[in-house]
């Protein structure tokens, strides 16, 4: 069982971090290169990191890119990992981690049903919880909810209301 | 014989018979939908009144819409209501069917009910209790037996309308009877 | 005997046994189960856009609408969140207060999914006893927070309002009750009818080398031997100053499962017992300040409870505005929902189908969002 300062050596030590944060107790964020980060999680996974709770994704349009984030918990060391990387937006283009956790095929497809994003090696990206939608992807934050539902659908008139 | 004085006389008998033995869909679409079991089971008991489940839309009479409707239950939705057999009749469940309720600026959700399947009587409340329930039951029996809940030969009568606005929302619906 | 043909089933939205408006569509040859596929999506509400649209505290009413079952373990994670990342510590009184309805919210989850088990394989008097025992903790709810079913109760700082004695006195009248006089015939009825026995024995089996790779947690986890529990793993609220075990079990099927929501129930009672007893006095929330005007510095928190079902978890991420970046949440039965639809299903009989998407917790409003 490793405590939190001694798990941070012992990355430091044999990945290859752009940057690692203890964000508070039981709880730490490393950042990694695109092309270093499946190598990442498959050492990961051989040292005790074996759960894989969600895969997220954040939106950041003044920097232009998209961020990833990947987030493990070990039943021994007690210590929540969020691996994290950033693509490029206009590209937004990835490869997938299904053979290292096979769960991971429906968190990215539902990551592409709502930011747009592709993964490479993962065949199956039909629509999974939105059906027949022909805009952007709703959850980028171009997309505003509040002009396409004044569109799309009307308002309840009451009266006395114009 | 006047023959009009006779069918009002039968539509009576018939308005009386089926006021006391009304089927409801088990059809759970929102998330109104867990204040049912308890209206149902011993507790608010609502066989007093003569309603029971129905397994099937062939075999039921009145179609329960509990709570929000997404785009992707609105035409399930339209599909059964058109499997029902007449008379038939629609009660709204929850603030979600009269004005969009808590969702009310969702791009997935549908904002006024009345605009897609006609709709006999709405219950208001986030979530309505099971009294509320019973009660609104109960002034549908009332329309039932005056004659007034005839939301079923609206639709029959406007359905280019309701065909209209289903289309703007889902793009093409299949017909299948 | 020549081969049955091989037909498609769906086993869709509107279906009395399918625990909420889930599809799943599924080939079978014979009496089994060939091949499945899941249908979700129809209870879809767009939540992660709706927060990003709303200031920090009008997001609390909206957040308990998540998961319909259990409402308050949304609102205590997105307090905790929200705590985490502006390092705010709340007072002594307002943690024990939390417990005490969380572990009550967890009694009443347990009793409905025991009675919704029973409703699948036919014994519907249990069904009924469910329905109605659940309801006397809901009027306990009703007379602390005003509401039955969404009570809007935490929220970040603390709770909204005191407990009095009075009201904590019914809550212990009403746990004797439970454990001296239905619990008992709950065990008659159910754990003790041979005809439940044979039909849960050996059905739906979960090994630990599948759950531990799909990511699933809770009661589905413990059934096969493990004891991992994330009131222990990482404590919060006032979990660390109360004594309780973690039941397990051996075997991973439907039978086991049951039996741990029935032992967990137990625990749950003296944990609530604890706590009643020990409670300290004080104030039961913090000032903050103006509350539409909230604000944290920026940063990020991936923060996780002990539902009744598993481990229930959001990732918020704020940039020190008035409203939040992002927030994303992560269901308990999201892997056993969606891909373990897929790979654990074939091979089941058709008339077990309703069996497994019960007893494995499956609660389709987490995973649509």
């Amino acid at each position: 069982m490793r405590s939190e300062n001694e798990l941070i050596e012992l990355l430091n030590r044999d990945l290859n971090l752009l940057s690692v944060k203890k964000l508070r107790k039981q709880n730490i964020s490393i950042r990694l290169e695109n092309e270093e980060l499946v190598s990442g999680l498959n050492y990961l996974k051989s040292h005790s990191y074996i759960h894989l709770a969600t895969i997220s994704c954040v939106d950041w349009i003044e920097d232009n890119q998209f961020e990833l984030i990947y987030h493990l918990f070990s039943y021994e060391d007690k210590i929540s990992l969020s691996v994290k990387t950033k693509i490029n937006r206009q590209k937004s283009r990835f490869v997938t981690i299904k053979n290292l956790w096979g769960v991971a095929k429906y968190y990215e497809r539902d990551i592409h049903d709502f930011f747009g994003i592709k993964f490479t090696g993962n065949d199956n990206m039909d629509e999974l919880i939105l059906e027949n939608w022909n805009e952007i992807p709703p959850m980028r934050k171009d997309f505003k909810t509040r002009q396409y539902v004044d569109k799309k659908y009307d308002w309840r008139q009451y009266h006395g209301q114009e | 014989m006047n023959n009009k004085y006779e069918s009002n006389k039968w539509q009576e008998v018939i308005n009386w018979v089926q006021k006391r033995s009304l089927f409801m869909l088990h059809y759970c679409t929102g998330c109104g939908a867990i204040e049912l079991p308890p209206t149902m089971t011993s507790r608010y008991d609502m066989s007093r009144f003569g309603i029971g489940p129905a397994a099937t839309p062939r075999q039921a009479d009145i179609l329960l819409i509990t709570g929000y409707l997404s785009t992707k239950t609105l035409r399930r939705v339209i599909y059964t209501y058109e499997q029902m057999q007449d008379p038939k009749f629609v009660m709204g469940f929850g603030s979600c069917t009269i004005n969009g309720g808590m969702y009310w600026d969702s791009y997935n959700t549908i904002k006024q009910l009345d605009k897609y399947i006609p709709v006999d009587l709405y219950i208001a409340g986030c979530m309505p209790r099971p009294e509320a329930i019973l009660e609104g039951f109960l002034k549908l029996k009332e329309k039932i037996e005056t004659g007034n809940a005839d939301g079923y030969k609206k639709y029959n009568k406007e359905y280019e309308t309701y065909k209209k606005n289903q289309e703007k929302v889902l793009g093409e619906v299949k017909r299948r009877q | 005997m020549g081969k049955s043909k091989r037909t498609e089933m769906f086993f869709g939205p509107n279906h009395p046994g399918v625990p909420g408006n889930y599809g799943i569509n599924y080939f079978y040859e014979g009496d089994t189960v060939v091949s499945a596929e899941p249908n979700p999506g129809h209870l879809h509400r767009g939540f992660e856009k709706l927060m990003e649209e709303r200031e920090w505290i009008k997001n609390t009413p909206l957040v308990c609408r998540i998961c319909v079952m259990e409402p308050d373990i949304n609102e205590m994670v997105y307090a905790m969140s929200f705590e985490a990342i502006g390092e705010i510590k709340i007072p002594k009184r307002a943690a024990y207060i939390r417990s005490i309805i969380l572990e009550l919210a967890r009694i009443q989850a347990h009793i409905f999914s025991i009675g919704g088990n029973c409703g699948a394989i036919g014994l519907y008097t249990a069904m009924q006893w469910g329905v109605l025992t659940r309801d006397y903790i809901l009027d306990i709810f009703e007379e602390i927070t005003g509401g039955r079913v969404y009570h809007i109760y935490i929220r970040p700082g603390g709770v909204r309002h005191d407990i009095e004695d009075v009201t904590l006195q019914k809550i212990l009248d009403l746990l004797n009750d439970l454990e001296n006089n239905r619990m008992p015939e709950f065990q008659k009825l159910i754990f003790e009818n041979p005809i439940a026995q044979k039909r849960w024995k050996n059905t739906a089996v979960l090994n630990q080398e599948d759950a531990l790779s799909l990511g699933v947690t809770g009661p589905a986890l413990r059934a096969t031997g493990l004891e991992h529990d994330v009131r222990k793993l990482m404590p919060y609220a006032a979990y660390d100053q109360v004594d309780f075990k973690v039941p397990t079990g051996e075997d991973g099927d439907a039978w086991t499962r049951l039996k741990l929501k029935k032992d967990e129930i137990f625990q749950s009672i003296k944990i609530i017992r604890q706590l009643v007893n020990n409670i300290p006095a004080g104030p039961v929330s913090l000032n903050l300040g103006n509350a539409l005007k909230y604000k944290i510095p920026a940063g990020e928190a991936y923060v996780k409870i002990e539902s009744s079902r598993g481990e229930y978890g959001y990732y918020v991420v704020s940039d020190g505005g008035l409203k939040p970046y992002r927030v994303h949440v992560r269901g308990t039965s999201t892997p056993l929902g969606l891909y373990g639809v897929e790979t654990l299903l074939p091979g089941c009989r058709i008339e077990d189908v309703p069996v497994w998407a019960h007893s494995l917790g499956i609660c389709p409003p987490e995973f649509d969002r």
